[in-house]
């Protein structure tokens, strides 16, 4: 068992590749918002790259082990502390029955992983372990986890190796001054709506920085930023597509999709809903979600337009990062 | 309007959207539905998952299996074969909801929205006037005196949205600007010429009217409606709305919490696309 002694902000449980086979019904894929922290979490304790782990945000929580084990600590960065010693984040750590693990609040980043060996062993809903708070599905039973609750865990070999990340491998969460700079740019294509707005609107889009709002979260982020202009296309369309130019009829929502609700644009994350009455010019490819989910309020955010065969490349070489080849054996643990 | 063929759009490089049209009816959605159906019965190695909508649909696939050009080139070919006419008769539950109309707990969420935006008209004179209707009554008698075709479930766990199979009762509306904060669970409202129920308590902007007792949706399974599938609704399901008062309500909503509801729902009926076209030309003679 894994003792939830300080929950921290919305800590759930999360497992790839999520909820799949029921967004016709409505119901989100969910999993981890930084997919690659997430995996590398996972090798570092010992296990396959997509097991049950815990996702905190912003706040992490305060966990107390009850059987001897490895963990890891990735994704956004925390001061955390095992009793009273101060523990590195992006190695496994061993821990004994009995020790207690304290997060401090994201120093950089939006969300932290939790991987612990053998896994988190909730029940499956709908295929998934998968949390997906805001319909209270997942975790024990009521979406994020509380205090006091108690997380069932995996079957866990007895040895563990000793790993570390290489630097290289680790992905980039910038601290807050520099993001939106060139390297940290994230990549958006265009499609499925782009031809609802202008052309001046889409050179505008990748020419300016986005801030992010505070009404952001697991199902999408909210920007703010320059005004945007139409093409015909949003003019000229039947009455029921609704009065506003932003209004498409009723639509599937991609995972990454940045869609245009009146001015405000949203971009849709894990936990999005599956459609809804907004057009979407632009959609951010899988290998780039993870900067979403690392993305924090007043952050600012620029975009950079990127090709099919860009996305499909940069897939790949994600997933080659997501594997034992970016870790690297240690000897001891050293803070 | 219908597109010859379907259009297609990459949305990022595991999406697509495949659009068969851009009006809202629903001869389209049948194409939509019918198009989904056959998609999945191909069972095309790669593509993940479907959400149709009202005249489009979502295509998910895991790029890594399949290429994006592969996706539209198998579904261009299921469209090519199915046939002109899409098809003329499917397996269609009817469902039978009961609703408390202007039952206190929208009027009190309504009250609520109008604290901050005093200018907004309560909702049900907002629809009475935009569809020139005298009253409430009249309001009720045209919103409950139709079947609803589920053209569509999304944005939260079995959320529907219905179109009036009768013509004569169509209604429409402008959503609520700025979206409300809150809504009650089991809320009916009408959006652009939809009605739609909410599931929980969630955010909205459809105008609001009624509420049902009648979960559509449950996490935790408890009724027996929800053994297969925690949402209530398929598309291609029927609906109609039965006027309910207070007591009514309230004896529901007891069934419902000590877990004997049972769901007024018959399941042995086919619908006929082909009878229904040749009613709806009728009425046009009359």
């Amino acid at each position: 068992m894994l003792e939830i002694i300080k929950h921290g902000l919305e800590t759930t449980v999360q497992e790839l590749p999520g909820r799949i086979g029921y967004w016709e019904q409505g119901f989100p894929p969910s999993g981890p918002a930084d997919a690659w922290s997430f995996r590398l979490a996972n090798l570092l304790a010992g296990n396959p790259r997509d097991t049950a782990a815990l996702e905190w945000q912003f706040i992490g929580p305060t966990l107390r082990f009850h059987r001897d084990g490895v963990i890891a600590l990735t994704g956004a960065e925390t001061a955390a502390r095992l009793d009273d010693k101060s523990v590195p984040m992006w190695q496994t750590i061993p821990v004994r029955a009995g020790q207690v693990l304290a997060c401090s609040p994201a120093k950089t980043g939006a969300r932290g992983y939790v991987a612990i060996s053998g896994g988190l062993a909730t029940a499956n809903v709908l295929g998934s372990r998968a949390t997906f708070h805001m319909a209270g599905l997942g975790g024990l039973g009521a979406g994020a986890l509380k205090a006091g609750q108690q997380v069932p865990l995996g079957e866990s070999g007895a040895t563990h190796k000793l790993m570390r990340v290489v630097d290289s491998a680790r992905p980039p969460i910038a601290p807050a001054a520099s993001a939106g700079t060139i390297d940290n740019r994230i990549a958006a294509m265009l499609g499925p709506n782009d031809t609802w707005l202008d052309d001046d609107s889409i050179m505008m889009f990748f020419d300016s920085e986005w801030t992010v709002s505070t009404q952001s979260n697991r199902t999408g982020l909210r920007m703010s930023g320059p005004q945007f202009t139409f093409s015909a296309q949003a003019y000229a369309k039947p009455a029921e597509h609704g009065s506003e130019p932003s209004n498409i009829l009723d639509h599937g929502y991609p995972v990454g999709g940045i869609s245009i609700a009146g001015q405000t644009p949203i971009i849709f994350i894990h936990d999005s809903p599956s459609a809804g009455g907004f057009f979407v010019p632009f959609t951010v490819p899988r290998f780039d979600l993870w900067r979403l989910g690392q993305a924090r309020p007043h952050e600012k955010l620029r975009f950079r337009r990127t090709s099919m065969a860009q996305a499909n490349e940069g897939r790949r070489r994600l997933d080659k990062l997501c594997s034992l080849q970016s870790l690297i054996e240690i000897d001891t643990v050293d803070a | 309007m219908h597109h010859s063929e379907p259009r297609f759009s990459p949305a990022g490089d595991s999406f697509i959207e495949v659009e068969l049209g851009n009006e809202m009816s629903f001869d389209l959605n049948v194409k939509v539905q019918a198009l989904a159906r056959a998609i999945r019965e191909a069972r095309i190695d790669g593509v993940m998952e479907l959400v149709p909508e009202l005249a489009s649909m979502l295509v998910s696939y895991d790029p890594d299996r399949i290429s994006y050009d592969d996706v539209v080139m198998e579904i261009q070919r299921i469209f090519g074969q199915q046939s002109g006419e899409g098809v003329l008769d499917m397996p269609s539950r009817l469902f039978t909801v009961p609703l408390y109309y202007f039952d206190p707990w929208t009027e009190e969420c309504v009250a609520d929205y109008r604290k901050t935006y005093p200018a907004k008209v309560a909702d049900p004179e907002l629809l009475c006037e935009a569809n020139g209707l005298a009253d409430r009554g009249a309001l009720q008698r045209m919103h409950s005196g139709t079947e609803y075709w589920v053209a569509a479930l999304g944005f939260w766990p079995g959320l529907c949205s219905l179109m009036p199979l009768d013509p004569r009762n169509r209604l429409s509306a402008p959503k609520y600007n700025p979206p409300r904060g809150w809504t009650p669970k089991g809320t009916i409202g009408v959006g652009g010429g939809l009605t739609s129920m909410y599931p929980d308590r969630t955010p909205g902007g459809y105008q609001i009217f009624a509420r049902t007792p009648m979960p559509i949706w449950d996490k935790d399974q408890r009724l027996t409606a929800f053994n297969d599938s925690l949402a209530l609704f398929r598309p291609g399901d029927r609906v109609r709305f039965t006027p309910i008062g207070r007591e009514e309500y309230y004896f529901i909503e007891a069934k419902v919490n000590d877990g004997t509801y049972q769901h007024p729902m018959i399941d042995y009926q086919v619908f006929s696309v082909a009878r229904y076209r040749d009613w709806l030309s009728d009425l046009d003679k009359e």
